[in-house]
């Protein structure tokens, strides 16, 4: 549509400048690179002499016979010169330039503008760049491309979106999301059921003047999402096969194997005795003691349980030296990681066809992705379509229609957490000892007599031993027989209709539409595992989510003579339903059926029904002088049902101004200055997302029911006085292109959130944990460069870099308490809302190989005089140390083409910001029987005088670990996210087959991830913690771009 | 140039409610909407608070008192759970999610639900008769959860009245009241205990989980006997069990699952309101592979199934030593069981009459009536070993009342109120069949060492003007 808007606007310039000269006619078509379609509307000149191509790209100039040169310039393309050869035809393939055409037109809120004429902050990526990432959720495309963001990865679940912060972390308690926007509607779906193919651009609209008309929830900024739409005056088909390969995109942590780990748990174990009363004598174990005891211990049934070596008993491992026997032999060694994770397919199909006619367009888009994931057991597969049709009714009247169905499933939505059925987790920490299969007294795999299929070891003591890790549980049998599943139906539905009246008026109604389902299933089977004891157990659920957007908009748009008016002013309802159901029930009297009606018993059954309305009304003018001057204003009210009455509605607004300084008369002299805006805004937009829909009420919360009797209990106060959390956002900038060459953005901006719907806590002795109040101020600050050098540009060969740098700082400056401590954060004024507090390591006591930590020493008056070290943790004193907030972080691309092949790369990048990686703290433990140990735990203290900053290896010690600053780390990374490799075959070999582009591609996401510690993922979390969550993972794609 | 187009909806446009909950304010127009209320609060003694499977109300802490005790060991250390309640280093931590954090909020939530009852129902539209017995309930639960806070978080009553205990609240409010003392939490217990049992004199339970007058009177007779009011507690005692006769022995090796005639309170738990893998069974039942018992079977000390007789049938709920199987390893508790394979329905004991004949015999031989301490203990004992004879004097009843609770109430929750309140040191027996150093760690701990005490949650320190780090226990 932007092409076919440029070239309208190109055509009604050019073709009254059509030539008249007589000496020789020169022919040709134009195409754009990137599809090889014709492009219409391309200026095509020769010293004075000019045209435009026509609908098919084919143009015709006659130009003096002496001319050798023909320029052709179109918006959005590079600008390319030919030379004319004796055939006088000169054909041209245009290279699309992201960065210009991207600065043309931007999505605002209710409308599009021009850029030039924006006031606000924002960044842009358009599906050129989108596509060069080969991901399912579009969210995951933004890190490294646009200034101010920051992307946590969100794991690799098949199928799952990262998260996104705008401009720091804007609430404390309530959401410090942004607000998602697709195709002017709010969206409430999954990210990922849209599909990428299907997306033009994509907007963050980051300050007050640019998203403050989205003021009910654009207080963490807004992310526009736009579809592509049919050509007027095309008609094309363009298919898109991707088909690749996934694998771990961060390495597993390094563990020790079977000999060291049974040396590190035999000395583990002695040293606990060494410190125990031994019960033969009445006295502590000496040394001598503690050894036979541990190497008695160490594989029976109350130790490690489980033996893998030839040699059984205490001769395992030598009771003076803590080494293994020379002559055992190890039986077996089976690796859970390979048998419970895969290297993954994915394939991806989409088919779009798109084009229009002189009065409207359509667009019909159909795609189909498959995800396995690096875990067995678990994929995601997803059906979408999308068809979007517009006319022009009337002169005066204009409809359009756009309705995206997607289908999806994903399986294997595994726990997260410590759950024994999170693969991740489960695998990590199991002993290198434990087998997959069960292994008779000579390690030959037992045979399932029935199945006669190799028998799984379970861990219990009916087989070769109570495990001590994670007992009766096997997730090789478990996930094959389970089931995790969400099968998802999605689909939105916008329409609109526009009426232009009095020559400058338009009055435009929109009605947008969401509408989810998603059916989960919770199975767990009968016959091993969890469930065995209620032999098997199945949750159904059902989430059923409705949400529409009704809008009614009038815009005036006025020019008198060198001033430009153009104002809107709406009304717009917002209104969400949520409906769930879920049923539990267990007794399945056949395995494999997951579907309630079979199960005997009924263990739980709940249904709940959730509302939430905004009703606002807003309204906005801008103005310009000669377009040089710019200012901007808007205003909006909001009323949100979460709030009581009196306090429902809030007053957001913003006003802006730019000053295009390179349109000034005295500003000609600096030729190398293509274009210099300055521009500045302010506003105050709102947050009312406390994750609660009723958060003024006093609630009692049922279905705490006491056998027949129907409960309930005390769940919230009420809090009416509950208002809207404030963000007042100053924003200044500048956008600028030299040389024409270089363009970028650079800004400085301030948010303050104020109000913050702050969950006050509450002494638990009042028999509350917290309450919603509006209390406390945190503060964001910070500057953004975005910077493009197009360094070549020529017929053969192009050359782009992209940089953009982003560093924030956060500060909160106001707190309902002086300090309020949670997990490994304390909030406190003046520091930031993920500064670490944690007590400090102090490394090992050579001595005796006690963990040290230090504590501060203080007078009689209570003042800190120094510090000393102390081998009790509990007696540690917390300090601040670090956060988890970047110094800065960035993203380069360098983008090539020679002749026909394409190259891009995009390098994403974290320096400084702290990490607390307790996935690597739970392998350091001091010894638990079953659990896996780092490598690390190679170097621990041994003997006196040992210097090492690993303490001694004890099972059960007390009072020494804890978090603490020891498994803090340094949070920086540097990621190849993508690499994209591509040729273009030429035209003239597939054109006879009516193919008019034809592009084949190579393609690495997250190729390589650098980080301080291997196994760690920074990237994980906002604020710098770990869990056990699916990794990222590392995909290689080969795909083709086919236009006919 | 704001121009405006169109009327807004309805006010009621923006009023929404939710299903899954009710306004505060309705719950009380009514006794029935009361009765809710109380319901609502019953139910939370046996909620997975958190989800944590190593909370589940009142048996969770029922079971770390025991842990904390000589007479209970933890097999291994598989999953995890309870082995740092065994090492006495979880109710050490002030963070929280951690065992005292929760237990703390536990307790108090159910006050303060209790006294939003009480502070309501005189209000509301009913018969009088439920609003006596909604309310005398409710002082119950009070009393009931302010005896297990001021013991958990302090020393015994005796000889620490002046030390501070825990806040009082007798109504809801949501400002933090300062640490009462000691004798200022039995104060109000007592003065709760007496109010309810006069509030339910004549009324009966509607669930099994309700407290009636006998519940009172037996939880009384738990309060006096802490606070060694010998003869209250005798009284309550005698007066408690009088409607309740003992279970049958084929009853006691049935599971302590299932409600009985000798179960004068307990939490009677469907299917469908079980905490599946976060509940008391969870966590002791071995039959099935239940899950957190897994490699943590709960087994009587060698110490003390040694000192029970052959011929007694309570020796039959634990495993004969040599009879080891992959399930049950010697020793291991057989005593608390799911009734029902392939059925989490089972319900909780709180309080039954052989607790009762306990105090009875304690109380009495304290008083120096060894007859009528003799008479108790033998009527609670003889049904389960024919052969038994009580000692004769005082000061040997004594000794015998205390071993006989030991046994008796193995499991119950009692260990460390019983080391609390007789100023006992912990002394954990090792060796073969009793506690092994790697699962236990702490062997022994002088009475009254700071270290028996919970910790006071740091948030409340953070959070309330009335308790700051100075009012931490030492």
């Amino acid at each position: 549509m932007k092409r076919k808007l440029l070239a309208f606007l190109l055509l009604s310039l050019f073709a009254i400048t059509s030539a008249m000269a007589q000496n020789k006619t020169i022919t040709g078509r134009v195409v754009g690179a990137d599809d090889g379609l014709p492009l219409p509307g391309v200026s095509v000149r020769a010293g004075s002499a000019g045209t435009t191509t026509g609908s098919d790209g084919n143009y015709s100039l006659s130009v003096p016979s002496a001319t050798t040169r023909i320029t052709f310039t179109y918006i959005g393309y590079v600008t390319q010169n030919v030379t004319i050869g004796a055939t006088n035809v000169a054909n041209a393939t245009l290279v699309f330039d992201s960065q210009q055409l991207a600065e043309v037109v931007v999505q605002v809120p209710y409308g599009s503008i021009s850029k030039k004429a924006f006031t606000g902050a924002e960044a842009t990526v358009t599906s050129a760049q989108i596509q060069k990432s080969q991901v399912t959720s579009v969210s995951r495309v933004l890190e490294g491309l646009i200034p101010g963001i920051q992307t946590s990865n969100g794991g690799g679940t098949p199928g799952s979106s990262a998260a996104i912060r705008i401009r720091g972390i804007g609430s404390i308690n309530a959401s410090s999301s942004p607000l998602y926007v697709v195709d002017g509607v709010p969206f409430d779906g999954t990210i990922s059921s849209i599909s990428t193919d299907d997306i033009e651009t994509v907007t963050v609209l980051k300050d007050a003047a640019a998203s403050a008309l989205y003021g009910a929830r654009a207080a963490n900024g807004v992310i526009m999402i736009t579809t592509k739409v049919g050509k007027k005056g095309t008609s094309r088909i363009a298919v898109n096969l991707r088909s690749g390969l996934s694998e771990r995109g961060i390495p597993e942590y390094e563990r020790v194997g079977a000999k060291d780990y049974m040396e590190l748990m035999w000395e583990s174990t002695r040293n606990a005795n060494l410190v125990a009363r031994n019960p033969a004598t009445g006295a502590n174990f000496t040394r001598a003691e503690a050894g036979v005891a541990a190497s008695a211990i160490l594989t029976a049934p109350t130790g490690l349980g489980y033996n893998p070596y030839s040699i059984k008993g205490s001769g395992l491992v030598d009771a003076a030296t803590g080494k293994l026997n020379s002559s055992a032999v190890l039986l077996y060694q089976d690796s859970w990681a390979d048998a419970l994770f895969q290297s993954a397919n994915r394939n991806d199909l989409n088919l779009n066809i798109s084009g229009g006619a002189e009065k409207s367009d359509y667009l019909l888009s159909v795609g189909y992705i498959q995800e396995d994931g690096i875990a067995k057991f678990s994929d995601y597969d997803r059906l979408n379509a999308r068809l979007k049709v517009n006319s022009e009714v009337r002169p005066w009247l204009n409809a359009g229609l756009n309705i995206g169905t997607t289908f999806s499933n994903s399986t294997g939505d595994f726990a997260t957490g410590t759950a024994t059925s999170n693969p991740f987790y489960y695998s990590r920490y199991m002993g290198p000892i434990y087998p997959v299969y069960e292994r008779d007294a000579n390690g030959i795999i037992v045979i399932d007599p029935v199945t006669n299929q190799k028998k799984l070891d379970w861990g219990v003591a009916t087989q070769m031993g109570a495990r001590p890790y994670a007992a009766n549980s096997n997730l090789v049998g478990t996930l094959a027989l389970d089931e995790r599943s969400t099968r998802r139906s999605e689909g939105t539905a916008n329409t609109f209709l526009e009426v232009k009246f009095l020559k400058d008026f338009a009055f435009k109604t929109s009605l947008g539409g969401n509408f989810y389902n998603g059916l989960g299933t919770a199975y767990q089977n009968s016959l091993f595992g969890d469930a065995v004891n209620v032999t098997g157990r199945s949750t159904k659920s059902d989430t059923r989510n409705i949400s529409y957007t009704f809008n009614q908009v009038l815009n005036w748009n006025k020019n008198f003579g060198d001033h430009g008016f153009n104002a809107l002013a709406g009304h717009e309802n917002y209104s969400f339903e949520g409906r769930f159901m879920s049923a539990t029930r267990t007794g399945f009297p056949f395995p494999g059926v997951v579907e309630l009606a079979p199960a005997a018993t009924l263990s739980a059954a709940t249904s709940f029904t959730d509302q939430h309305k905004i009703e606002s009304y807003f309204s906005q003018l801008n103005y310009n002088f000669k377009g040089k001057y710019l200012l901007s204003g808007s205003f909006r009210t909001d009323g949100s049902s979460r709030f009581y009455v009196d306090n429902r509605w809030g007053n957001f607004w913003s006003v802006g101004a730019g000053y295009r300084i390179s349109e000034e008369a005295f500003f000609k002299k600096f030729t190398w200055i293509d274009e210099l805006k300055l521009r500045g805004s302010y506003g105050q937009q709102g947050n009312e997302d406390t994750g609660d829909y009723y958060s003024w009420q006093g609630l009692y919360s049922l279905g705490f029911n006491n056998v027949n009797s129907p409960g309930a209990i005390l769940s919230s106060i009420a809090n009416p006085e509950l208002e809207w959390e404030k963000n007042v956002s100053f924003n200044v900038g500048a956008d600028f292109r030299l040389f024409n060459k270089l363009d970028g953005t650079i800004e400085y901006y301030e948010r303050t959130s104020q109000d913050l719907l702050f969950s006050v806590p509450l002494p638990l002795s009042t028999g509350l944990s917290s309450i919603l109040r509006n209390v406390g101020t945190m503060k964001n600050s910070g500057v953004e460069l975005q910077l493009g050098y197009n360094a070549v540009r020529n017929t053969d060969f192009d050359y782009r870099i992209d940089l953009n740098l982003s560093k924030f700082k956060n500060e909160i400056t106001k707190l309902p308490q002086a300090e309020i401590i949670s997990g490994t954060k304390k909030l406190s004024v003046g520091n930031d809302i993920y500064a670490f507090w944690l007590r400090e390591y102090a490394g090992v006591d050579p001595a005796n190989g006690d963990a040290l930590y230090y504590q501060d020493t203080k007078d009689a008056a209570g003042n800190v005089t120094g510090r000393t070290t102390v081998n009790n943790i509990n007696n540690a004193t917390y300090y601040y140390k670090g956060t988890a907030i970047p110094d800065l972080i960035g993203g380069i691309t360098n983008s090539f083409r020679y002749k026909n092949f394409d190259l891009s790369a995009l390098v994403t990048f974290q320096l400084g910001g702290e990490f607390y990686d307790g996935n690597y703290a739970n392998l350091m433990a001091r010894g638990t029987y079953g659990q896996a140990l780092s490598v690390n735990m190679l170097r621990r203290w041994q003997n006196p005088g040992d210097i090492t900053d690993v303490p001694r290896l004890q099972r059960g010690v007390a009072n020494q670990d804890g978090i603490s600053t020891r498994f803090l780390y340094d949070a920086s990374y540097l990621t190849l996210k993508n690499v994209n490799l591509g040729y273009t075959i030429p035209k003239s070999v597939f054109s006879k087959y009516g193919i008019s582009s034809f592009r084949a591609f190579v393609s690495a996401d997250n190729a390589i991830t650098a980080t301080k510690r291997l196994g760690m993922d920074p990237q994980r979390t906002f604020n710098g913690t770990s869990d056990f969550t699916y990794p990222i993972f590392r995909t290689f794609t080969f795909g083709l771009n086919v236009n006919l | 140039m704001v121009l405006t187009i169109l009327s807004g909806c309805k006010k009621e446009y923006l009023e929404t409610a939710p299903t899954g909950s009710v306004p505060s304010e309705g719950v009380f127009t009514t006794t029935d909407g009361a009765l809710v209320a109380l319901n609502g609060t019953y139910r939370y003694m046996w909620n997975s608070l958190g989800g944590s499977h190593g909370h589940f109300g009142q048996k969770a802490v029922d079971l770390t008192m025991d842990v904390m005790g000589n007479d209970m060991a933890i097999h291994g250390t598989s999953y995890g759970w309870f082995n740092a309640e065994n090492r006495f280093t979880a109710h050490l931590n002030p963070a929280p999610g951690t065992r005292s954090a929760f237990t703390w909020e536990y307790y108090y939530r159910v006050i303060n639900n209790a006294n939003i009852i009480i502070k309501n129902i005189d209000a509301a539209t009913g018969p009088a008769a439920d609003k006596d017995n909604i309310k005398g309930q409710a002082l119950a639960l009070r009393a009931y959860n302010y005896f297990y806070l001021v013991n958990l978080f302090q020393h015994t009553y005796k000889g620490n009245e002046t030390k501070p205990g825990v806040p009082v609240y007798t109504e809801p409010i949501i400002t933090g009241n300062p640490r009462g003392t000691v004798a200022a939490v039995y104060t109000q217990i007592i003065a709760d205990l007496k109010a309810a049992e006069t509030l339910l004199a004549g009324k009966t339970k509607k669930q099994f989980a309700h407290i009636n007058q006998a519940t009172v009177k037996g939880i009384y007779a738990r309060v006096a006997l802490q606070m060694e009011d010998w003869s209250t507690a005798a009284t309550k005692a005698a007066e408690a069990r009088s409607a309740y006769p003992l279970m049958s022995n084929a009853q006691y090796v049935a599971g302590f699952s299932v409600k009985n005639t000798e179960w004068i309170w307990g939490l009677e738990i469907p299917n469908d309101q079980a905490t599946i893998f976060a509940s008391f069974f969870s966590h002791f039942d071995a039959n099935t592979l239940s899950y957190a018992q897994l490699g943590m079977q709960k087994k009587i000390t060698k110490e003390l199934y040694d000192q029970i007789p052959a011929a007694d049938v309570r020796k039959s709920t634990f495993r004969t030593p040599g009879t080891a199987t992959s399930t049950f390893p010697d020793y291991s508790q057989n005593k608390f069981r799911l009734p029902t394979p392939g059925s989490w329905a089972a319900d909780y004991i709180l309080l039954r009459s052989s607790e009762m004949y306990l105090i009875e015999a304690e109380a009495n031989a304290r008083l120096g009536d060894a007859g009528k301490a003799k008479t108790a203990l033998e009527a609670l004992i003889k049904p389960r070993n024919a052969a038994y004879v009580a000692p004769a004097t005082a000061p040997d009843l004594i000794t015998e009342a205390l071993l006989q609770r030991r046994i008796e109430l193995w499991g119950e929750g009692f260990s460390l109120l019983d080391l609390k309140r007789l100023k006992l040191p912990l002394n954990r027996a090792s060796g073969t069949g009793n506690h092994v150093a790697a699962i236990a760690v702490i062997f022994t701990l002088p009475s009254q060492d700071p270290t028996w005490l919970f910790r006071i949650p740091q948030s409340e320190i953070d959070a309330s003007d009335a308790i700051n780090p100075a009012d931490q226990n030492p």
